[in-house]
C-alpha cells in the first residue's frame, strides 16, 4: 500500500526499558508501514506487551526514539499518540459494559436532534444507529445490533467491538496505526476468524497494524511481516513469505536468530 | 505518508468489502441473536422489581382486606414514599455516575434551615427562598465533587462533608428548630386533585431527570462516566466534568429532599437523620443500581421507594409490629442483592456458553 519512499507510519529506534534492574527491551527497532499488518512474536516475558505501551505513549522508554509518519515525537504520551492517531485496542478498557455498541462508537460524538431539541442536547438514536451502521459496514463487521448493549456481546463480538471502536475514530482523520495485544486470547475458533478478517480490512483500508499474538496461526495468515522478540532483544523480522511455523518456533524459543533477513 | 484517507475510498464504493474475504464474517450471524433464556434472565434482572411491587400490592390488598385496596390508602402509600424517593434519586444519580454521596442527609437539612431561616428572618419570597436551598444543595455537591475529584474516596469525603454540613445547618438556625412553616403547606401536607403534592414534585423530577440520563448527551456520558470513566476519556471527553456533574445532581435532589421534609412538618431541623440515606440506600439496592457504578434505571429506583412505603403501610394496616417492617425491608433487600448476583452471574455464563458453542459449530 505504502509508497516505498514514504516514512513508515510509527517507527521506533534502539527502544530500551527498564523497570528497576529488570531490563525488560534491549535495542529495539521497530516500524510498521501504513496498510502493513506486522506481527509481533515472542514468549512469555520476552518483551512483547512492554514495546506495545511504549508504542502507545503508556510507557516512556528509557533510550530510544519515536516518530511518526517520519517525524520525531519528543514527549509521547497517550493522549499525543491519541492526537497522532495511534490506537491501543482495550477490550476492557474502551467499553462501556452497559452502554450499547452504538452509543460505544459514537461516545463524544453523539449525533443531534434538529433544533430546537439541540439545544438541550437530545440524542438523535435514529441517526446514531445509522451512522454506526454505515461504519460498520464499512468496515465489513457484521456482528451484533448496534442497539445490543455491550455487556451482552460474546467475547469475540466485545473484541470485534473494541476493534471497530479505535478503527472508527482513526476513519476520521484517515489513517494511523492501531495497536492490538493478544485480540484473539480467549477466542473461539468463529470468532478468532471474524476478528482475523476485520485486521486485513483495516489494513486494506490503509492502517498500520501492530499486532502482538501468540497464535501462530493467524500471525501466519495475516501478517505482511514478522518480528520476534526474544528476552528483550530483536532476533527476527521478516517478510511473511520468509518464514515458516518451523522457524518462528526456533526464533522464540531463542535457537536461531534471522535479523540479517530483514527486508 | 502517501495511503489515501479511508474515508475517501467511501465515495469510490467501499474498498474494504473488495479487498478482503467476507466469507468468514457471514458465519458470525448465528450469535447475534439473544438466546430465550438470556432474554428471559434479562428481563428478570430488569424488570423482576415490578413483579416483586405487584406481589406485595396483591398479598397486602387480600391479608388486609378490605382496607388496603382504597385509593386514600395508595395516597397515603405515594406520600409515605416521596420523601424517600427524593432521597433515593439523589444516591442513584451519584452512583450511576461513580459516586458514592453519604453527606445527603446533611445537606438536606443545611438547605432546609438556610431556607427558613431566609423566609422567616429575613423576609425573602417563598419562590425566591426555595430557589435559595436548591443553589445550596447544589453548591454542597459541587464542593463534594470538588474535593473527591482531587482523588480522594467519595465515601470518607461526604462523611466529613455530613458532619459539617449539619454542622452549619444548626449553626444557621442557633441550634434550634425553626417551627409553623406554615407558608410552606402548598408544597406539604397539601392535595390537589386528591393527589398529594409530593407525588406531583416527584413525578417531575423522575420524568425529567429518567429523559434527561436517557435522551441526552450529557445523561449519558454521566453514566457513561460511572459505567467506564477511561473509556469516556479515551473518547476524548473531559471525564471530570461528567463526574462533577453527578455530585451536583445528588447535592441538589437533596437540597430538594430536605426542603419537601420541612413543608410537610412545617418545621425546618438541623439534625441531620442519617436513618434517611439507608432507607433511600435500601431503595436503590432494590432497584439493581450497581455500587460498582453505571447500572441502573432511575424508574426502577422509584418503584423501590414505593415498596418501602408499601411494605411499611401494609404492615402498618395489618397491625404488625413496626420494627417488622425493618426486617422485612432489610431481609427483603439482601434478598434482592443475592437474586441479582444470580441473574448477573446466570447470563454471563450463559453468554459464556453461546461463544464456545460456536466453536464447535466452526469446526464441524
Ligand atoms: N510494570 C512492570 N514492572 C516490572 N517488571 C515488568 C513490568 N511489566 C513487565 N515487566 C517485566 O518485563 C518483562 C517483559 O514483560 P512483557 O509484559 O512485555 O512480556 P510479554 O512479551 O508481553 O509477555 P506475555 O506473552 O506473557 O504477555 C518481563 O520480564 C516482565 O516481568
Ligand atoms: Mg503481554
Amino acid at each position: 500500500m505504502a509508497h516505498p519512499d514514504s516514512p513508515p507510519a510509527l517507527a521506533l529506534g534502539g527502544i530500551a526499558k527498564h523497570y528497576g534492574y529488570v531490563k525488560a527491551l534491549d535495542g529495539v527497532d521497530f516500524h510498521v508501514n501504513a496498510g502493513e499488518i506486522v506481527s509481533l512474536l515472542g514468549d512469555n516475558g520476552a518483551g512483547k506487551s512492554t514495546l506495545l505501551k511504549v508504542m502507545s505513549g503508556a510507557h516512556a522508554p528509557s533510550e530510544g526514539t519515536i516518530r511518526i509518519d517520519g517525524k520525531l515525537v519528543t514527549k509521547y504520551t497517550p493522549s499525543v499518540a491519541s492526537d497522532l492517531g495511534v490506537e491501543m485496542v482495550y477490550q476492557d478498557l474502551a467499553l462501556v459494559d452497559t452502554l450499547d455498541i452504538s452509543t460505544n462508537l459514537q461516545l463524544g460524538r453523539e449525533p443531534l436532534r434538529p433544533f430546537p431539541l439541540s439545544l438541550f442536547g437530545f440524542v438523535d438514536f435514529g441517526k446514531m444507529h445509522k451512522a454506526t451502521r454505515t461504519q460498520l459496514d464499512k468496515l465489513g463487521v457484521r456482528t451484533a445490533p448496534p442497539e445490543r448493549a455491550v455487556e451482552m456481546l460474546s467475547g469475540g463480538q466485545r473484541q470485534v467491538t473494541a476493534i471497530s471502536r479505535a478503527a472508527v475514530r482513526l476513519f476520521e482523520r484517515g489513517g494511523g496505526v492501531i495497536l492490538m495485544d493478544e485480540p484473539t486470547a480467549a477466542l473461539g475458533y468463529e470468532q478468532t476468524l471474524m476478528v482475523e478478517a476485520l485486521i486485513k480490512r483495516m489494513a486494506a483500508a490503509g492502517f498500520a497494524i501492530v499486532l502482538v499474538t501468540h497464535n501462530l496461526p493467524l500471525c501466519l495468515n495475516v501478517s505482511d511481516r514478522i518480528v520476534v522478540l526474544n528476552r528483550g532483544r530483536k532476533v527476527a523480522d521478516v517478510m511473511r513469505a520468509q518464514a515458516d511455523h518451523n522457524k518462528i518456533v526456533s526464533w522464540i524459543t531463542g535457537a536461531d536468530r534471522a535479523e540479517e533477513a530483514v527486508a | 505518508m502517501s495511503v489515501k484517507p479511508p474515508m475517501s475510498h467511501a465515495k469510490t464504493g467501499g474498498p474494504l468489502g473488495a479487498a478482503a474475504p467476507k466469507a468468514p464474517l457471514k458465519t458470525a450471524r448465528p450469535s447475534s441473536a439473544v438466546p430465550r433464556d438470556v432474554a428471559l434472565l434479562v428481563f428478570l434482572r430488569d424488570r423482576g422489581i415490578l413483579v416483586l411491587w405487584a406481589v406485595l400490592l396483591i398479598g397486602f390488598a387480600i391479608w388486609n382486606a378490605p382496607y388496603f385496596a382504597t385509593a386514600n390508602n395508595a395516597m397515603l402509600i405515594l406520600s409515605a414514599s416521596s420523601v424517600t424517593a427524593v432521597y433515593a434519586a439523589a444516591v442513584a444519580i451519584g452512583l450511576f455516575s461513580g459516586a458514592f454521596d453519604l453527606s445527603l442527609p446533611g445537606v438536606g437539612a443545611l438547605a432546609s434551615c438556610v431556607t427558613a431561616v431566609a423566609l422567616q428572618n429575613f423576609g425573602f419570597a417563598i419562590p425566591l427562598a426555595l430557589a435559595l436551598g436548591v443553589v445550596i444543595g447544589a453548591l454542597c455537591g459541587f464542593v463534594n465533587g470538588w474535593i473527591s475529584l482531587k482523588g480522594l474516596n467519595p465515601l470518607i469525603v461526604t462523611i466529613g462533608t455530613l458532619s459539617v454540613t449539619s454542622g452549619l445547618a444548626a449553626k444557621v438556625v442557633g441550634g434550634y428548630s425553626i417551627y409553623g412553616l406554615f407558608q410552606l403547606e402548598f408544597m406539604g401536607s397539601a392535595r390537589y386533585f386528591g393527589i398529594p403534592s409530593h407525588a406531583f414534585i416527584v413525578a417531575a423530577l423522575y420524568i425529567g431527570l429518567t429523559v434527561f440520563l436517557t435522551q441526552t448527551r450529557a445523561g449519558i456520558r454521566m453514566r457513561a462516566v460511572g459505567g467506564n470513566a477511561e473509556a469516556v476519556r479515551r473518547a476524548g471527553l473531559n471525564e471530570r466534568q461528567y463526574r462533577m456533574m453527578g455530585f451536583v445532581f445528588s447535592g441538589t435532589l437533596a437540597g430538594i429532599a430536605g426542603m419537601m421534609t420541612m413543608a410537610l412538618v412545617g418545621e425546618a431541623s438541623p439534625t441531620a437523620s442519617p436513618g434517611v440515606i439507608f432507607t433511600a440506600l435500601t431503595a436503590v439496592a432494590l432497584a439493581g443500581v450497581s455500587l460498582q457504578g453505571g447500572r441502573g434505571s432511575l424508574p426502577r429506583v422509584l418503584i423501590g421507594a414505593l415498596i418501602l412505603g408499601t411494605i411499611a403501610d401494609g404492615l402498618t394496616i395489618a397491625g404488625v409490629e413496626p420494627y417488622w417492617a425493618t426486617v422485612s425491608t432489610g431481609a427483603l433487600m439482601i434478598g434482592a442483592l443475592l437474586l441479582d448476583k444470580y441473574l448477573t452471574e446466570a447470563i454471563s455464563t450463559r453468554l459464556v456458553r453461546i461463544s464456545t458453542l460456536n466453536v464447535h459449530d466452526g469446526v464441524k
